[in-house]
């Protein structure tokens, strides 16, 4: 398929809304791997019209759907991930984990009251945010209730509120602990989950007035980070 | 309502999927799934058929993490992208005429509904909103038509009752304006 250069733009749009024949759409798509500007004009097409599917009202979808693809999936080229007891996104979480061990560690120094309580928390969690500066601390009691503290101000628009998650596991996904109105420092009651283990993952996301509508989190993240066993 | 799933986070698990970790592909359904039901069955109008297209587009998904890279776009639009493609291509290869033909026309007003829902709900600060609004309504519809349900040039004009060649100029002319007004 041969085309202007002036007319990428509009190829791009009508390979993204699916208007080329079959066998034009194939050149397209072998095309963009070593046409930059085609790859690029193809990029902000999608995004440009994103919004009218991202907007689409949820089908429901069972467990069964998931187990036939999970049942289809070919072995990764690559090498296999390291063996590992966290169901989170090893990976990409490393970084961000290895730094919340340090954030706790100075934590720990720094705020020694934490430590001094009568009860004492079953896991403690830094949460920092993409930079890496520690934003809030969760201490999680198992049962049913959690501290959260903010270290930081954060700029919460009149109709939001922060929102605290944990993530039990994968099965369950993220769950809601509360929300965190205008203070600082607030005890949480929330629903009964598993024993918080080490390792399990906390954040905090800004989420409109009274919480996500969807009970799980929609909102950006604020800052998140791995739990750590208090004691 | 801010619907979207955190974007960061997809961008994450496409690499974590390259490196062959399932509980990122996991995550991926758990957030995009019932959407992506939803996106492959306004083009195939059919649940059993829309799930076959998410199956085939998460195995995809899988087989290609590697490739995803930010100068594609975002995680999700390439993820989108992918459930569009295989659902098109089950309708070029005449999936959908199999469909009984009272149900298709039944379906066929649902779809229409569907597909002019998809403008209205966008978001009212949305700029693509507001740019397919400046657009006249016959191109407007076209490209919705095409994006939204997945039809054809031929399907489209057919429908619109403008002759084939028309169709497409129009829709080009229509595209055309909208990069423009969202430049």
């Amino acid at each position: 398929m041969t085309f202007d250069r002036n007319e990428i733009a509009g190829i791009a749009d009508e390979y993204v809304l699916g208007l080329l024949e079959p066998a034009e759409a194939a050149e397209i798509e072998a095309e963009m791997e070593r046409d930059a500007e085609l790859k690029a004009a193809i990029a902000a097409s999608r995004d440009r019209f994103l919004p009218l599917d991202a907007g689409v009202e949820p089908a429901t979808v069972d467990e069964t759907l998931w187990r036939k693809i999970e049942a289809a999936l070919p072995a990764q080229q690559a090498a296999a991930p390291l063996p590992s007891a966290n169901d989170n996104l090893k990976d990409g979480w490393r970084l961000t984990a290895l730094s919340a061990l340090a954030a706790t560690l100075l934590l720990a120094i720094g705020l020694g009251w934490s430590l001094m309580r009568v009860v004492e928390p079953v896991v403690i969690a830094v949460l920092i945010n993409d930079a890496g500066e520690a934003q809030a601390v969760v201490e999680d009691f198992g049962n049913e209730t959690a501290t959260v503290r903010l270290l930081h101000d954060f700029d919460v628009p009149a109709d939001k509120t922060i929102q605290v998650w944990t993530l039990p596991s994968r099965e369950m996904g993220p769950m809601s602990l509360g929300l965190v109105d205008r203070v600082r420092s607030v005890r949480l009651h929330g629903p009964t989950l598993p024993a918080p283990r080490s390792e399990q993952l906390y954040e905090i996301t800004l989420e409109q007035q009274g919480g996500s509508p969807t009970g799980r989190p929609t909102g950006p993240i604020l800052a998140k980070g791995f739990a750590k066993p208090a004691h | 309502m801010l619907m979207s799933s955190r974007p960061d986070e997809l961008d994450v698990a496409l690499t974590a999927c390259a490196s062959g970790d399932r509980a990122a592909l996991r995550l991926i359904f758990d957030r995009e799934a019932g959407r992506l039901v939803a996106i492959a069955e306004r083009i195939v109008r059919r649940r059993e058929l829309a799930e076959e297209v998410v199956q085939e587009a998460f195995i995809r998904i899988w087989t290609h993490a590697h490739q995803y890279a930010p100068e594609r776009g975002s995680a999700r639009g390439w993820i989108y992208a992918i459930v569009r493609n295989r659902a098109i291509n089950m309708l070029r290869d005449g999936r959908r005429e199999h469909t009984v033909e009272e149900v298709e026309t039944l379906r066929e007003t649902e779809q229409a509904d569907e597909i002019m829902a998809a403008w209205h709900r966008l978001d009212r600060e949305s700029r693509l909103r507001d740019c397919l609004g400046a657009l006249d309504e016959t191109k407007r519809h076209g490209i919705l038509m095409a994006y939204v349900g997945g039809y054809s040039h031929g399907e489209i004009a057919g429908r619109l009752r403008i002759p084939l060649g028309t169709a497409k100029s129009w829709i080009r002319r229509g595209l055309s304006a909208l990069r423009e007004c969202m430049a």
